[in-house]
């Protein structure tokens, strides 16, 4: 369960102090697609960023499955990021420098996780991805859809209990925004855990158990 | 350790030409650094044996001693005045940093060289020695010890050999080099108590053994300045302190040159702590422009659940391995460096008689191994702060571009 309390996040400006969110009361039950969905500039991305731990809330609590995330320690909080969240980003992410199967045994790695364990849940993850041949292959050297199957994998290298993903296929084309959201919402139904996409494609978001529309920092009834 | 070692490795690898750039320059300061050490401690050794070899600063001897002073100050006189062992250690003098003394005996028939020759028979305290041993250009790879003696430049037999004075065994430990100065060539040099052993054998005026051999006495000392004295001051200072000794001056103009080359040493020194100094600054400047340029993978890496230490640590890792990768390029391109100049102003300085004393192998290696790991040092406090700076954002301000 997601629970956020009176979510407000405000960025100080040349013009002064403005709410990106404005003090968001949500739930979003275990295991639901949940779609966030608003205009650009509305507000969804602040939200999901102090869901997912990444950016401190003005004020608020965000609570996932009990535990209130914001008063945790920096390095608790990490931990919580690293074990509890997998991120799809709307930008390619992985790193550069790395294998596909580095990239994706990552998050493991830093949780501490000894290097063969990891590595063999990659390669597994990489292939239910269909990318069993590109274990060795760099970024460069795969395409968009397919670094953004590799992100999906390593958001899910260590089980987390909720994905959330921002705009995870707003640079593709129209295939492979269809093969990329047959890949988050089938991790949503065979492993049940909670997706929370963000996006402003309403035909992606028609699929959701929950729909909560964003303006100008609130909820819109 | 291992992941954030590989990340920093091939965070290295990204921007080969920057890395490589990096490198060069901390090669460069660490290379002056270890090249400037090195000789500044080399020189330092070698002007000290080079400046004794020019002898001491003034001589104090007996005050009705006559006295035949040369332009060097490397022995006393013969004479048959003499003064107590201990009189400058006894009183210690502030403008005086070291007072050796010495014994001289001149004999005939003492078995060394043709039948009616004159012998210097000269005793010195290896402790506090600086005139007789800088001058060694051979000896026996041991200690001195009682029994053992030093032949002048002009005089010549095989080291180890028995050499009979008096008819008592004594055994060649060294041999000094040519000094241009009579008594210090021609002189038989030996421990006091070796010396002292032969007051039986010895007779001077009136059929009895000169005073000088007798134990607590000397025939004078010769004196080096304290750092900063002026040969005034320490004249000054002996005459009003010791009783019955007169003060022989030798060239001023070493002793100032001695004392300025000091200063100068030190002015080297504090150019290369600024130096090392300039390089952390710009290694901090330089991270702080990765940090830029990398902060959407840092945030990257926060949000995946990296912790601080691990950020921090990565960013320090990197730098330390490209910075003591510099360091170490540094020190080998200082050895190449010290290769040429051994070949160009060792040479010139042994031609004018100033002997090169390279700093012996264990030291260098000291030196070498400090300054790649002051380089490295440099390299982790230079990342520090841009590392820990970027550690404090948050992930969403990172992965944005607002870091």
């Amino acid at each position: 369960m997601l629970t956020c309390r009176s979510l407000r996040k405000d960025y100080v400006t040349e013009r002064g102090e403005v709410a990106a969110v404005a003090g968001i009361d949500l739930e979003i039950a275990a295991g639901r697609y949940a779609a966030i969905i608003g205009r650009s500039g509305s507000g969804k991305s602040s939200l999901m960023a102090m869901i997912g731990g990444l950016s401190r809330p003005s004020q608020g609590q965000v609570s996932v499955d009990g535990t209130d995330i914001w008063s945790l320690s920096e390095n608790a909080l990490a931990a919580f990021r690293n074990k509890r969240i997998g991120y799809v980003f709307q930008f390619a992410s992985l790193l550069p420098t790395l294998r596909l199967v580095d990239n994706v045994a990552l998050p493991a790695m830093l949780g501490g996780a000894r290097s063969s364990a990891p590595y063999a849940r990659a390669a597994a993850l990489l292939g239910q991805m269909g990318l069993g041949d590109h274990l060795d292959a760099y970024p460069s050297e795969v395409s968009a859809g397919e670094q953004r199957r590799a992100v999906i994998a390593r958001a899910l290298i260590n089980e987390p209990a909720l994905i959330l993903a921002d705009e995870p296929t707003s640079d593709l084309d129209e295939q492979t925004e269809i093969e990329i959201m047959d890949e988050l919402l089938a991790v949503n139904r065979e492993r049940g855990t909670t997706l929370i996409l963000v996006t402003h494609n309403l035909a992606l978001a028609e699929q959701a158990e929950q729909i909560v529309h964003i303006a100008h920092g609130a909820i819109v009834p | 350790m291992r992941l954030l070692a590989s990340l920093a490795l091939q965070n290295l690898g990204r921007r080969k030409a920057r890395s490589l750039l990096l490198i060069m320059a901390v090669a460069v300061a660490s290379g002056v650094v270890f090249t400037g050490a090195t000789l500044m401690r080399s020189i330092d050794s070698s002007m000290a044996v080079g400046f004794t070899r020019l002898g001491a600063d003034m001589m104090a001897v007996p005050e009705g001693a006559l006295t035949n002073i040369t332009a060097a100050l490397l022995t006393v006189e013969p004479t048959d005045l003499v003064l107590d062992r201990d009189l400058f250690a006894r009183a210690g003098i502030a403008s005086v940093s070291r007072a050796a003394p010495q014994k001289i005996a001149r004999v005939e028939h003492s078995g060394i060289g043709s039948h009616h020759d004159s012998v210097d028979l000269i005793g010195f305290d290896p402790t506090l020695d600086f005139t007789v041993q800088p001058w060694l250009v051979e000896k026996i790879n041991r200690d001195m010890r009682p029994g053992d003696v030093i032949l002048g430049a002009a005089r010549d037999a095989p080291l180890g050999s028995e050499l009979l004075i008096f008819g008592k065994p004594h055994t060649i430990y060294g041999r000094l080099g040519k000094t241009g100065v009579g008594t210090h060539e021609r002189g038989v040099f030996m421990t006091f108590d070796t010396l002292e052993a032969l007051a039986g054998s010895v007779r001077g005026h009136g059929g009895r053994p000169p005073a000088v051999l007798q134990k607590g006495k000397v025939s004078g000392f010769l004196v080096e300045l304290a750092p900063g004295a002026t040969p005034l001051q320490a004249r000054f200072a002996i005459l009003s302190t010791l009783k019955g000794v007169k003060v022989v001056s030798g060239d001023s103009t070493m002793s100032g040159i001695r004392q300025g080359l000091a200063a100068l040493l030190n002015g080297i020194l504090a150019l290369m702590v600024l130096m090392f100094a300039s390089t952390a600054l710009m290694v901090s400047v330089l991270f702080s422009a990765i940090v830029t340029e990398r902060r959407g993978e840092l945030g990257l890496l926060k949000a995946i659940g990296a912790r601080r230490g691990q950020i921090v640590g990565m960013m320090v890792i990197e730098a330390v391995i490209a910075t003591g990768a510099g360091g170490l390029l540094g020190v080998a391109l200082g050895v190449l460096v010290m290769r040429l100049y051994e070949r160009s102003l060792v040479y010139y300085l042994e031609n004018i008689g100033v002997p090169f004393v390279w700093l012996d192998g264990p030291r260098i290696v000291i030196v070498a191994v400090a300054a790649v790991v002051m380089a490295s040092i440099i390299g982790a406090l230079g990342s520090l702060y841009p590392a820990w700076r970027a550690s404090r954002r948050d992930p969403y301000d990172l992965v944005r571009g607002e870091g």
